[in-house]
């Protein structure tokens, strides 16, 4: 027994209509649109809005997905914060990656609560600046009196872009060499990271003589793991790059960098040493899985703990390549900064936080509690060494490090297109120079269409 | 048989009467708070959507081009369309298949008296209660092909581990595993009571006539579960073209698992941030979802065996 | 075709009714004649058996994980059991994430958006069955659309709206923009189509009013349907994260699954896999505990719609 009302085409249109009367509704919010191409960011003053005559603020947020557990420090910095200047910060947990905390702050900049203070990775600040939602803060810290510096040259230059800085380092990771100090034993190795990446090829085969079944004497980063992040030490030290240096040249089909991931290519498929992690490469590590990485110093304490007297874990500087033994350590991370639409006020007090949470005493205690790394000259780190010796490999390694190339962290999705390309490479042996021409085509077009029209 | 109280008062042309204008008053309290919510919070960003997907917009930034159907033309010009959706087909044609087809067996021999069967159906509909992100966790540490446990059977039987999240194809393998997991139950579960109703006389009459258990199954319980299974049909596929919590927490990158749903997720948020783009995505997922509600309709209209 | 012909979703209201003689009991009464014992275990006990294993392991070898010391989880040899058991994960885990009170707010949210989205989808599909207006089929027609709106589309501009009507970090906030509900007033729908309709005539032959007969009749004889309506959108409430991460700012508002995504970390800890799937279970088991609760409602509802 049926009724006859058919869900035609037609009922569909109707439905259509219906709609029509719900887009009165959903006028708000949104962008406001142009037909002409999009606005460039860089018109603002460089040195960023005036305090002049500005109190602080008495009530900050601080929006933060917590790197490295560190919401316990974290606080902890707030309350002596609050002590000593009577402002109050509010830490709000944005969300558990990166991603998350941006997903929430782009959300909030379509027409929502902005927080006072924000953190992002390095693959997240420059998006900030190409959409006008960041503030450069070159007169905010000379209003709070912070001394920029103190702060570490190349963890700090890591943030400027058009003769302004649009953030402070803060949570900072290198990668950072990792071996099985009794692999290394067992083949008959000296007890320290491999100088080059040649050297390195020479030891392999001697790692795997002695490896377990399905071990590998090396394994390169999962792809998901930020994968285009550690290998730019490769294409560096092979005199490559995903992009020529402060530039948004792409240079990922280049003869150098074609080099630089045949090595890797060959070192799956010919010389058989070395494999992909599917997850996480210091995990397998720890499993006893592979005799060597690159993974984050932050990384480095949960290792040892996971490990747990299995072995004993050896640290390094990242290997050189045959046109490049230094620098070839990109930094990495993430740095804090003020959003554009909050009052003059509250970006004042912002600025005198992240100058508190950034001083050499916080930085210490930061690093302590989470394995980043001290971003200030002036902080006293013997306190870390005591504590950790292997961490004094890693801030050693500060003062050779490269600021990343343009094409991984300032082009949105690089990363993930990079990763994609990579996985061709070492999973489905792909050829390089094909994959990389077909990279290169991608990054290329979302430079001319998502950054260079946001450009002054 | 069901809808002769709906059918009346359709066939009854409603005169204006102080008594019908009472039933109209009580429909508006009883139903409009619903709709008004639904206009509200689905049917307005549906819309909103459709306008975004016209524009060239970045995520986060407060000003966007109108750029027409730039976007869709990109979508099904590029070289985006033919993989991601062949994902999206492999992807619902064998969780839904997969899930009705196990749920079905399961129902079957959940239908017996067997001992613990109790036990049994709680458990095998416990994962269909359990978080995307919760399930898609455990099973992350079970398919590693170094520290897993799976991995380590294999090890132990000699064999090495596949990669399951290096091959774009083993990954999507591993998905539709993990996803048929823990949806099955929910199949199992609603079959079963469709089973139980299944007149008991029936199956005897047939018995007394010398059908075996797989005849029967065939040509009576299997008519008799017919919309049960147009049920089920309509609302899996439902859920596996919006899959999505499962693939952001096994496979992030979308390696091999880039779904129609995920790909709208990845190229808003997923670091593309590339807004309009996304919101057309969303709105092609939109329509294939429609269609697909209209064809199942139509065939459970013209197929389905009531008794 | 007729939407009025969709299936609800406990055939047991489709399917002709059964006459079921309770008191008449079989060993087996899924199989047709006589079931052998080979037969029973080969075709009942094995496959019940090991789907169930199936289903269960996964689970089973999280709780154990969440024992285990961070080396034992990252190891290539299968440890089955933890060596030196301890809730070590669980006091860490909560000593990072204050889980009485994300607990409190999930509890609060679950039950105030549950209550009212069932009570929503009852009243709307009594009202599209029994109550007389105009239109009803286009009305059903444009709710079941609804349940094909992706829920990525409706993030953005639901949150521009709850967040202009100062809706960010409060409770209503988290729980307004899903109550509209959808598959709960489809669900029930199609079910009370399918009710008996001499009962609800004889009522109103009585004198009862559509209220009484919603309440003292089509209820009572739902609860199966309305106890399986009532245990998805509990889930879908609980389990909720994308959503409340967004519109929720500090613990004073946070739920659980957000809140699990303080135990982890960016970095990659290895040794934090414990803590993780600590959490994981502390977010579980509240949800396990309902499940149970609830299937025996709809379990009971099941095999009483088969002697109705």
């Amino acid at each position: 027994m049926t009724t006859h009302s058919y869900l035609s085409r037609r009922s569909l249109l109707g439905l259509a209509g219906l709609g029509v009367g719900a887009a009165a509704l959903s006028a708000c919010g949104g962008p406001s649109t142009t037909s002409g191409s999009g606005s460039g960011a860089a018109s603002t003053d460089p040195n960023g809005p005036s305090f002049d005559g500005v109190q602080p603020a008495k009530q900050i947020t601080f929006w933060s997905n917590h790197p490295g557990n560190s919401e316990a420090v974290t606080r902890q910095i707030i309350q002596k914060f609050t002590a000593s200047t009577g402002i109050t910060v509010n830490l709000v947990t944005a969300g558990s990656t990166y991603e998350e905390v941006a997903q929430k702050f782009q959300a909030a900049q379509a027409g929502g609560q902005l927080p006072d203070v924000v953190v992002f990775s390095d693959v997240w600040w420059f998006r900030y600046y190409t959409q006008n939602s960041i503030i450069p803060l070159a007169n905010a810290l000379k209003a709070a009196g912070v001394d920029p510096t103190d702060y570490r040259d190349g963890l700090y230059a890591d943030y400027q872009y058009a003769g302004a800085q649009w953030a402070v380092p803060w949570a900072r990771s290198t990668p950072l060499f990792y071996y099985n100090k009794s692999d290394w034993k067992k083949a008959g190795l000296p007890d320290r990271a491999p100088k080059t990446w040649a050297e390195f090829a020479e030891w392999a085969p001697k790692l795997q003589a002695v490896a377990g079944a399905g071990q590998h004497a090396y394994e390169h980063p999962a792809l998901a793991d930020y994968a285009g992040w550690t290998l730019q030490n490769i294409l560096w030290g092979y005199g490559g790059g995903w992009s020529k240096k402060d530039s948004f040249d792409i240079t990922c089909d280049t003869d150098q960098s074609v080099a630089a991931l045949q090595y890797v290519q060959d070192s799956v498929y010919k010389g058989k040493w070395a494999g992909v992690s599917n997850k996480s490469a210091t995990d397998d590590l720890a499993a006893g899985a592979c005799s060597a990485t690159i993974g984050s110093t932050g990384s480095l304490v949960g290792i040892q703990k996971a490990v747990a007297g299995k072995f004993q874990v050896g640290v390094g500087f990242l290997p050189g390549g045959p046109v490049s033994q230094s620098p070839v350590c990109p930094t990495g991370g993430a740095g804090v900064g003020i959003p554009k639409g909050i009052k003059p006020e509250n970006q004042l007090a912002a600025a005198k936080f992240i100058g508190y949470l950034t001083n050499p005493e916080s930085t210490v205690a930061f690093s302590q509690a989470t394995g980043y790394m001290p971003v200030r000259k002036s902080a006293d780190t013997s306190s870390l060494l005591a504590a950790n010796p292997l961490i004094g490999t890693a801030i050693k390694q500060l003062d050779v490090t490269r600021t990343q190339d343009y094409a991984r962290v300032f082009l949105p999705g690089a990363d993930q297109e990079m990763a994609k390309s990579v996985a061709q490479i070492v999973t489905q042996q792909a050829d390089v120079k094909q994959a990389m021409s077909s990279l290169k085509g991608t990054l290329e077009q979302i430079y001319t269409t998502q950054v260079k029209p946001h450009l002054a | 048989m069901s809808n002769a109280l709906a059918g009346a008062a359709v066939a009854r042309r409603p005169r204006v009467s102080p008594r019908i204008l009472r039933e109209w008053a009580l429909f508006g309290l009883l139903a409009f708070p619903n709709i008004a919510l639904i206009l509200m919070f689905v049917y307005r960003p549906l819309l909103t959507n459709v306008y975004y997907s016209t524009l060239d917009w970045t995520l986060g930034s407060s000003t966007a081009r109108v750029i027409g159907l730039d976007n869709y033309r990109e979508f099904f010009t590029g070289p985006d369309a033919a993989t991601v959706l062949g994902t999206t087909a492999i992807f619902t044609v064998t969780t839904v298949g997969g899930s009705m087809l196990l749920g079905l067996l399961l129902a079957t021999v959940l239908n017996r008296r067997l001992v613990g069967r109790t036990f049994a159906r709680a458990t095998v509909f416990a994962p269909y209660v359990l978080s995307g992100v919760g399930v898609g966790l455990v099973w992350t540490f079970i398919f590693d092909p170094v520290t897993g446990v799976l991995a380590g059977l294999l090890r132990m039987a000699g064999l090495g581990s596949p990669q399951w999240f290096l091959q774009p194809d083993l990954s999507l393998t591993m998905v539709i595993i993990v996803y048929v997991w823990k949806n099955l139950g929910y199949c199992a579960v609603i079959y079963l009571a469709a089973m139980q109703a299944v007149d008991r006389d029936l199956l005897e009459a047939a018995a007394i006539d010398g059908a075996g258990p797989v005849r029967t199954f065939v040509s009576i319980v299997w008519p008799l579960l017919s919309p049960t299974s147009f049920f089920l049909l309509l609302t899996t596929i439902l859920g596996s073209l919006q899959a999505f919590d499962l693939i952001r927490i096994m496979t992030p990158l979308g390696n091999g698992t880039t779904t129609l749903m995920y790909d709208a997720y990845l190229q808003a948020f997923g670091g593309y941030n590339r807004a309009g783009y996304s919101a057309a995505i969303a709105t092609i997922l939109f329509v294939i979802l429609l269609a697909m509600t209209v064809v199942q309709l139509r065939v459970l209209e013209r197929r389905v065996h009531y008794a | 075709m007729s939407l009025d012909t969709m299936p609800p979703l406990a055939a047991t209201d489709v399917a002709p009714p059964v006459r079921r003689r309770r008191n008449r009991r079989r060993p087996d009464d899924g199989g047709v004649g006589r079931p052998t014992l080979l037969g029973t275990i080969v075709g009942g006990y094995l496959p019940l058996a090991l789907a169930t294993l199936i289903i269960a392991l996964p689970l089973v070898w999280m709780v154990l994980g969440s024992f285990k010391t961070s080396g034992e989880v990252l190891s290539q040899h299968v440890v089955l059991l933890p060596h030196h058991p301890s809730f070590a994960a669980y006091s860490r885990a909560s000593s990072q994430v204050n889980f009485p009170r994300l607990f409190l707010n999930s509890t609060i949210v679950t039950a105030a958006g549950s209550i009212i989205k069932v009570v929503l989808a009852i009243t709307t599909a009594y009202a599209l069955v029994f109550v007389r207006f105009p239109a009803k089929k286009w009305i059903f027609l444009g709710i079941l659309v609804a349940l094909m709106v992706p829920s990525q589309v409706s993030l953005l501009p639901n949150y521009v709206l709850i967040a202009g009507m100062g809706g960010v970090n409060t409770y209503w906030g988290i729980v307004l923009p899903g109550l509209g509900t959808a598959f709960g007033t489809f669900l029930l729908r199609q079910h009370f189509l399918s009710l008996p309709k001499e009962i609800l005539e004889a009522a109103e032959i009585d004198g009862a009013g559509h209220l009484t007969r919603m309440m003292r009749i089509v209820v009572p004889i739902s609860t199966p349907t309305i106890a399986t309506v009532a245990l998805v959108t509990i889930v879908n409430e609980w389990n909720d994260y994308i959503w409340p991460l967004i519109i929720t700012n500090d613990d004073s508002r946070m739920t659980l699954p957000v809140g699990l995504t303080l135990l982890k970390n960016v970095e990659g800890d290895p040794s934090s896999y414990p803590i993780l799937m600590a959490g994981a279970i502390v977010v579980i088991v509240p949800v396990l505990v309902v499940f149970a609760f609830l299937q025996r409602y709809i379990v009971a509802g099941l095999t009483q719609g088969a002697v109705k």
